[in-house]
């Protein structure tokens, strides 16, 4: 997905849609969970609202300081939340996670998976 | 001519992997226990392996821990039976009668619904969310 192909369609009022992405697969899993990552960036410049929760395996793509997959996707505005069980249960502390990211309990996931109008995916 | 609502739900999770696969089971659980700590209402479709987890024949605790003989640990059919009654009616769990007769896996804890594979559109379309966890 490009951000031509994420644009905005009719169906709201301003066109922007909701989207919140769960993705759980480390890097290591295949090219499909950068490529997921990469569809959040490309809805975000399309100007949806993108939120991105990161779980289970996914949680270690967050991990340093500058890891390449969250520096972009921050930089396209993308919120990126880390699982706190996710991280815990892998040791991870916030101090080793990106600045970029914040960690989230499975209460904020609830909260907006039942907005009206989100659009979840689960990866 | 009467219409018949039909109920939503605010979140269906589509279970496709496997128990043993990972943590999946435990996401769609917590992620379940979350949507009902807020008031709303869950179910799970039980696909493939995932049909497993409901076998009356595991009863209600897992195999003895022996690095915590005392501990008590449920196992997955007491944990989804007990969330089915804590949820009062906003917590099912549905197991796929093709998935669970290709593996021999027919003696569900009476909690649980059976369905057809053939009525998971409509499942779905009683959902205001759905969530595939697991792949396809």
């Amino acid at each position: 997905m490009d951000a031509r192909t994420a644009a905005p369609g009719a169906g709201t009022p301003t066109g922007a849609a909701s989207y919140f992405l769960i993705e759980s697969k480390g890097n290591w899993a295949g090219p499909n969970a950068g490529t997921f990552l990469l569809d959040a960036v490309a809805l975000a410049e399309a100007g949806h609202r993108v939120r991105v929760l990161l779980v289970e395996d996914g949680v270690l793509t967050a991990v340093g300081t500058d890891a390449p997959e969250i520096r972009r996707l921050a930089g396209a505005g993308v919120e990126i939340l880390v699982d706190d069980f996710s991280a815990a249960q892998r040791a991870l502390s916030a101090t080793t996670l990106s600045p970029h990211v914040r960690l989230a309990g499975m209460d904020v996931a609830a909260a907006a998976l039942t907005e009206d109008g989100c659009r979840g995916v689960w990866h | 001519m009467a219409v018949m609502e039909r109920r939503m739900w605010d979140l269906l999770l589509i279970l496709t992997a496997a128990p043993h696969s990972g943590d999946v089971v435990t996401s769609a659980l917590r992620l379940s226990q979350a949507v009902l700590d807020r008031g709303g209402s869950v179910r799970v479709w039980a696909c493939g392996y995932a049909n497993m987890m409901t076998q009356d024949t595991f009863g209600d605790t897992k195999l003895p821990n022996t690095r915590d003989p005392k501990g008590h640990y449920p196992s997955p059919s007491a944990v989804v039976q007990r969330m089915i009654a804590d949820g009062e009616g906003r917590f099912g769990w549905i197991a796929c009668t093709a998935c669970s007769e290709e593996r021999g896996a027919v003696h569900h804890v009476p909690q649980v619904r059976h369905r057809s594979p053939l009525r998971l559109a409509r499942t779905i379309a009683s959902a205001r969310q759905t969530l595939y966890l697991g792949g396809a």
